[in-house]
C-alpha cells in the first residue's frame, strides 16, 4: 500500500451524490466535475437506489434528512447490497446520535453543511482509496 | 507436569496464530489502514476540540449550532477510533464502547436540554405579579408588578400572559420540535438565511390557534378592564420574555410592542408579540449574548394605555459616570419615538437628592429648552430614586404623565451598561484630518474606521458588509442585527436614550447620534473615521482613533448560557485524565472524557502496530536497526512503504539511506543539525535531586524493562512517522503524518519526566513550551508534561516543524538538572531559538 499524494483515487472512481436539494447538488456537481470526479446525482433514495443497480458507484454522498426514505435508512440499504462502496453523509442538522447511528451503519465519514468543499473533495478521496484497497481482495 | 507447564507457558506467552506468509501481509497491510484512518480520525478530534476550547478560552462569540457541529465532529471520530483501535488489537479493548457511551449520553443530554417546564396560571393580573413571579410573567412585567407596590409609585393596571401560556401555545401547535429543526438549520453566519428562517417561524406562531381555555381567560381580563375604564378600551401588548430586562442583557426594543390594540384585535396582537421572541433582530442579539432560543419564553403584558401628554426615560444614576446625578430624558407625547429615536429629546441632569437641583451645564443639545416643569421634574426624580432603593441598584426607568399631570411607571430595569461623560463641545483632536461633521450626541464612546454604507430598508440590511459604517435615518432596533457587523453607528436622530443605543453599548460600538447632516454629507463606500468620543467624523481612515470603548464588556457572552453548555459539554469532552501510558489507570475503563479515549486509542495503536512483527513473527513488520554513530539505539519499523524499494526485508539493519519515510528524514535532519554538546555541569545540589528522584521512582532506573523504552523506535511509512524516544530520564514522542491531503496532516509532540526534582523538570517543560509557542505550536503543559500539535498546515512548515522537534529532542535532554538557575534556562533558551532559526534559513532541505 502507498500514500497517494493526489486525488487520483477519487478520479478512479464514479461517485453518486444524492440529496433533496436541488441547487444544492447541482454546485456540487459543478465543483467536483471541475476537479475531474466522475459524478452523478439524485434527488432521493430510491433514485440512489435505482442508480446503484444500473451501475454501482464506488463513493456516495448523501444527504442525512431527506423526505420519504431518510439517508440513514437509505445507507443501511446500500450497505446491504453494495457493501464495498463507501458513504460519506452529510447534515445541515448536526446531532451526535444522528452521526453515531450513520458511522454504525457503516458510514464512512460524516460531514456538516455549511460544506468545506476541500474538506469533502478530501473526504471523498479518503473513501475512494478505501474503496479501491478493497477491491483488490 | 509437561502439561501443566506448557499450558502455563501458553498462558503467559502464547504462541503466535498459524497463518501464510502472504494471509500476514494482507492482515499487516489491514492493520495499517486501519490505523491511518484511526489517526486521521485522531487528527479530526483533537483539532475539533481545540477549535472549541479556543472559542471559549478567546471569548469569541458561538452559537448553540456551533457547540453541536463541533461535539458532533468530535464524537464522530471518537467513535471510528474505537471501531479502528479493535480491529487492529483484535477485537481487544471492549471497555471502551460503554465509556464511549455513557460520555456520549452525557453529552446529548446537555446539548438537547429543552426549556424547564413553567406551572402555573395562563394570565394573571399585574397587580398580583411581582419579582417573585418572574418564571411565569418574565423579567419585565414582573419588575413592573414589583414597581407598583412601592409607595407612591404608580404603574397602568392590566393584566399578564404568562410564559405557561407560551409553552401551552406552542406545546398545542407541536412548535417546539419544529422551531428547533428550522434553528438547527440555519447559517448564523447569514443574515439572509436567518431572515428568511426568522420569518418562517413567525409564521408559523402567527397562524397557530391559542388554547380555547387561554383565549378565554385572556378576554375575561379584558373585559374587566373595559368595565373599568369604558368601551372601547384600547391597551398596549408588550413583551416580557424570561431573561428580558436584565442588568447584562436589555433586549432593548428587540421584541415586538403593540399599542391601541381594541377587544378584536387582542389575540393577533398577542401572537405578534409572541412570535417576536423569533425576529431576526432577537435572534442575532441572542446569538451575540449566549442565550440559546429554544429556552426563550415570552410572557406578555397587556396594559391600559396611559394618554400621555410628556414621556421619557430616566436613569437614576447619570450612566455618564458622574453618579452625583440622574439623567431625565423627555419628549411630549409617548415615549414610542424616544426609545426608537425618532423624535427630538430633551435631556435635563439633576442632583439625585432632593431638592433635586438641575446641573448647572449646556452640554448639548439635548439639555435645550427641557418641557419639564420643576413640579414634574421633582416628581420624577423622586419616584426614580424610590425605585432604585426599592430595587437595590440604578435603574433606567421609563415613564409617562397623563393630562392630570399623573406619573406612571411603564418600565423599570437595572441600567445595563455605563458609557462615558460628555462635558465638552465636540472637539477636533486629529488635527491634520479633515473633519467632515463635528456635531451629534455620544451614545457609546470610542472611534470606528471604515466604508459608509446607508441603511434605509432590509434589502440594505441583508446586504450590509462587516466592517463597514452603518449609518441610518433614525437609530431603530429593527437595525440591531448589524451592530456586531458594523465598525461604528451614525444617525441623523436619536439619544442615549433609545433602545439602540442601549444595545450598541452592551456591544461597545462606538455610536454617534443625532448628527443631522449625516445623510447629506456621507456617502456609500467613502471612507471615514468616526471619532464617537468627540463627536466629530473625519474623512479617511485614522487607525489612533480606531479604539474600542473601555465600558464594553469583555465578552458579551460571559456567563451566558450558551457559555455555560460550552463549559459543561467540554467537561465531558476535554480534560485529560489518561497522561501516563504505563500507569495501572492507563486502562479502557478509565476513560472519562472523549480526550481520554482519544489519547487511550492512539496510545494502543502504536502500540498494536509496534507488537505485530514480534507477535506473528513477520519479518518485514520486525524492527531493523538503525546504522549510526549516535551513542544510541535507533531501530525502526516498516508499517508500510518507509524503507528503499531495493531494501532486503529480511536485513537485520537499516542505512538512513535506506530510509523513504520523509517525516522520519526531517526529524533525523534536526537530530543532526548540531552537534549536541554533551551533558551540562551539574552542581553537587542539582546531583543530589537525581540520586534523590532516581530512589523514588523506578522508572528513571535504566534497567527497568519496558516494551518501547530501551530502544528508540521509529514507526514509519513514507508519510507517517511515529518515534518513541528515551533520552537520558525523559520520554518524548514525535508523530506525524505529512499527506498532500490537508485532512490527514498533522505533527505533534508528547514530552514527560526527566531525573531532576519536579520543580526543575518543569522549569525544563516550560522552556520547552515557550520556545514550541515561538514556533507556533499549540502546547498544553500540565505539570512536567506537554503536548504541542500543528495540523493542516503546509508541507513545507510541517517538515519544518519536525526538525525543530528533532533538534530539541536531542538537545533538551539532561538540561532539567540546571533548570534551577534562571540564568542558565536563559542562556539555553536563547542558544536553542539561535539554533532552530539558523537551522531553518538552510535551503535545500526537503523532504517530499
Amino acid at each position: 500500500m502507498t500514500d497517494t499524494d493526489s486525488l487520483d483515487a477519487a478520479q478512479k472512481v464514479s461517485l453518486l451524490m444524492v440529496d433533496d436539494e436541488l441547487e444544492f447538488l447541482e454546485t456540487m456537481h459543478k465543483h467536483l466535475s471541475r476537479k475531474g470526479l466522475q459524478i452523478t446525482t439524485a434527488d432521493g433514495c430510491s433514485t440512489a437506489i435505482k442508480a446503484m443497480e444500473a451501475d454501482p458507484r464506488g463513493v456516495i454522498v448523501m444527504d442525512v434528512s431527506m423526505p420519504g426514505i431518510d439517508g440513514i435508512q437509505c445507507l443501511q440499504k446500500i450497505k446491504k447490497h453494495w457493501p464495498k462502496s463507501e458513504v460519506i453523509m452529510l447534515t445541515g442538522h448536526a446531532s451526535i446520535q444522528s452521526g453515531v447511528q450513520g458511522m454504525q451503519s457503516g458510514a464512512f465519514d460524516y460531514c456538516l453543511k455549511p460544506i468545506d468543499t476541500q474538506e469533502l473533495v478530501e473526504k471523498i478521496e479518503l473513501a475512494a482509496r478505501k474503496f479501491l484497497a478493497n477491491q483488490k481482495r | 507436569m509437561g502439561t501443566f507447564l506448557s499450558k502455563l507457558q501458553q498462558l503467559f506467552f502464547p504462541s503466535a496464530p498459524s497463518h501464510s506468509l502472504e494471509e500476514l501481509q494482507q492482515r499487516f497491510l489491514d492493520n495499517y489502514s486501519h490505523f491511518r484512518e484511526l489517526l486521521t480520525a485522531n487528527n479530526n478530534a483533537l483539532e475539533a476540540m481545540a477549535e472549541m476550547e479556543q472559542a471559549l478560552l478567546q471569548g469569541r462569540n458561538f452559537s448553540m449550532a456551533f457547540i453541536r457541529a463541533k461535539s458532533t465532529v468530535v464524537a464522530v471520530n471518537v467513535f471510528k477510533m474505537i471501531e479502528n483501535l479493535r480491529y487492529v488489537a483484535d477485537g481487544k479493548y471492549s471497555a471502551l464502547v460503554p465509556a464511549y457511551e455513557t460520555i456520549q449520553r452525557e453529552i446529548d443530554a446537555l446539548l438537547d436540554q429543552g426549556p424547564e417546564p413553567v406551572d402555573g396560571a395562563w394570565v394573571l393580573p399585574l397587580d398580583a405579579v411581582n419579582r417573585a413571579s418572574v418564571a411565569l410573567s418574565g423579567e419585565k412585567m414582573a419588575n413592573l408588578g414589583e414597581a407598583g407596590h412601592v409607595n407612591n409609585v404608580s404603574i397602568p393596571e392590566g393584566f399578564v400572559i404568562s410564559s405557561a401560556a407560551a409553552q401551552a401555545v406552542l406545546q398545542q401547535n407541536r412548535l417546539l420540535t419544529e422551531i428547533n429543526r428550522i434553528f438547527q438549520q440555519t447559517d448564523s453566519h447569514n443574515l439572509e438565511d436567518m431572515h428568511r428562517r426568522s420569518h418562517d417561524v413567525q409564521q408559523l406562531i402567527q397562524r397557530c390557534t391559542l388554547p380555547d381555555e387561554l383565549e378565554k381567560e385572556m378576554y375575561k381580563h379584558f373585559d374587566q378592564l373595559e368595565a373599568k375604564y369604558g368601551a372601547p378600551l384600547e391597551i398596549a401588548v408588550r413583551s416580557s420574555a424570561l431573561g428580558e430586562d436584565l442588568g447584562h442583557a436589555s433586549f432593548a426594543g428587540l421584541y415586538q410592542t403593540e399599542l391601541n390594540v381594541d377587544r378584536e384585535q387582542l389575540v393577533q396582537a398577542y401572537k405578534t408579540v409572541l412570535a417576536s421572541t423569533y425576529s431576526t433582530r432577537a435572534m442575532t442579539y441572542r446569538l451575540a449574548k449566549g442565550y440559546r432560543h429554544e429556552h426563550m419564553l415570552m410572557g406578555v403584558g397587556c396594559l391600559v394605555m396611559i394618554k400621555a401628554t410628556m414621556s421619557g426615560v430616566s436613569y437614576s444614576s447619570s450612566p455618564g459616570g458622574d453618579s452625583h446625578y440622574l439623567d431625565i430624558y423627555c419628549s411630549p407625547g409617548s415615549a414610542r419615538g424616544i426609545v426608537e429615536g425618532t423624535k427630538e429629546t430633551f435631556l435635563v441632569q439633576v442632583s439625585r437628592t432632593p431638592p433635586f437641583t438641575q446641573r448647572d451645564s449646556d452640554r448639548n443639545n439635548e439639555r435645550k429648552a427641557c418641557p419639564l416643569t420643576n413640579a414634574q421634574r421633582t416628581l420624577i426624580a423622586t419616584t426614580v430614586m424610590d425605585l432604585e432603593r426599592h430595587f437595590g441598584a440604578p435603574q433606567d426607568v421609563e415613564w409617562s404623565i397623563d393630562s392630570s399631570g399623573k406619573l406612571f411607571i411603564l418600565q423599570s430595569r437595572p441600567i445595563s451598561t455605563l458609557f462615558l461623560e460628555q462635558d465638552e463641545p465636540a472637539q477636533q483632536i486629529h488635527t491634520d484630518a479633515q473633519p467632515l461633521l463635528q456635531d451629534g450626541v455620544t451614545a457609546c464612546p470610542g472611534g470606528g474606521s471604515g466604508p459608509v454604507r446607508v441603511v434605509r430598508n432590509t434589502v440594505d440590511l441583508l446586504s450590509f458588509p462587516r466592517k463597514a459604517i452603518l449609518v441610518v435615518e433614525h437609530p431603530l432596533p429593527e437595525w440591531a442585527p448589524l451592530l456586531k457587523r458594523a465598525s461604528a453607528l451614525v444617525a441623523t436622530t436619536g439619544s442615549a436614550a433609545g433602545h439602540l443605543a442601549t444595545i450598541a453599548r452592551e456591544f461597545g460600538l462606538p455610536t454617534l447620534l443625532a448628527v443631522k447632516d449625516a445623510l447629506k454629507v456621507l456617502n456609500n463606500d467613502q471612507i471615514i473615521t468616526v471619532d464617537a468620543s468627540h463627536r466629530v467624523i473625519y474623512d479617511g481612515c485614522i487607525k489612533e482613533l480606531c479604539v474600542t470603548p473601555a465600558t464594553s464588556q469583555s465578552s458579551p457572552m460571559q456567563g451566558s448560557p450558551v457559555e455555560q453548555t460550552m463549559k459543561q459539554v467540554l467537561h465531558h469532552i476535554t480534560p485529560l485524565t489518561l497522561t501516563d501510558p504505563g500507569s495501572p489507570f492507563f486502562r479502557s475503563s478509565y476513560c472519562t472524557t472523549l480526550h481520554d479515549i482519544t489519547r487511550f486509542c492512539h496510545e494502543k495503536s502504536v502500540t498494536e502496530m509496534f507488537r505485530f512483527g514480534e507477535r506473528y513473527r513477520y519479518v518485514k513488520g520486525a524492527a531493523k536497526r538503525l546504522v549510526d554513530n549516535m551513542p544510541m539505539e535507533w531501530w525502526v519499523i516498516n508499517l508500510a512503504d518507509g524503507f528503499s524499494e531495493g531494501f532486503n526485508a529480511s536485513e537485520k539493519y537499516i542505512n538512513i539511506s535506506d530510509i523513504a519515510s520523509s517525516p522520519m528524514l526531517a526529524i533525523w535532519n534536526g537530530m543532526h543539525a548540531f552537534p549536541w554538546k554533551g551533558p551540562p555541569q551539574v552542581s553537587f545540589r542539582g546531583m543530589g535531586s537525581i540520586l534523590f528522584q532516581s530512589t523514588r521512582n523506578p522508572g528513571l532506573d535504566p534497567a527497568v524493562r519496558s516494551a518501547m523504552i530501551q530502544k528508540n523506535y521509529f514507526l514509519v511509512s513514507r508519510n507517517y512517522c511515529n518515534l518513541s524516544v528515551r533520552l537520558g530520564y525523559h520520554y518524548a514522542m514525535i508523530e506525524a503524518y505529512i499527506s498532500s491531503l490537508r485532512t490527514e496532516r498533522y505533527v505533534t509532540f508528547r514530552f514527560k519526566g526527566g531525573a531532576a526534582d519536579e520543580e526543575r523538570r518543569v522549569a525544563r517543560v516550560a522552556l520547552l513550551t515557550d520556545l514550541l509557542n515561538e514556533f507556533e505550536f499549540r502546547v498544553d503543559q500540565i505539570g512536567d508534561a506537554l503536548t504541542a500539535r500543528v495540523e493542516k498546515r503546509s508541507l513545507e512548515f510541517l517538515y519544518s516543524r519536525l526538525q525543530v522537534l528533532g533538534y530539541l529532542s536531542i538537545h533538551t535532554r539532561q538540561i532539567d538538572m540546571v533548570m534551577a538557575d534562571s540564568g542558565q534556562q536563559q542562556r539555553y533558551r536563547d542558544t536553542f531559538s539561535r539554533d532552530i532559526k539558523e537551522m531553518l534559513s538552510h535551503d535545500g532541505h526537503r523532504f517530499p
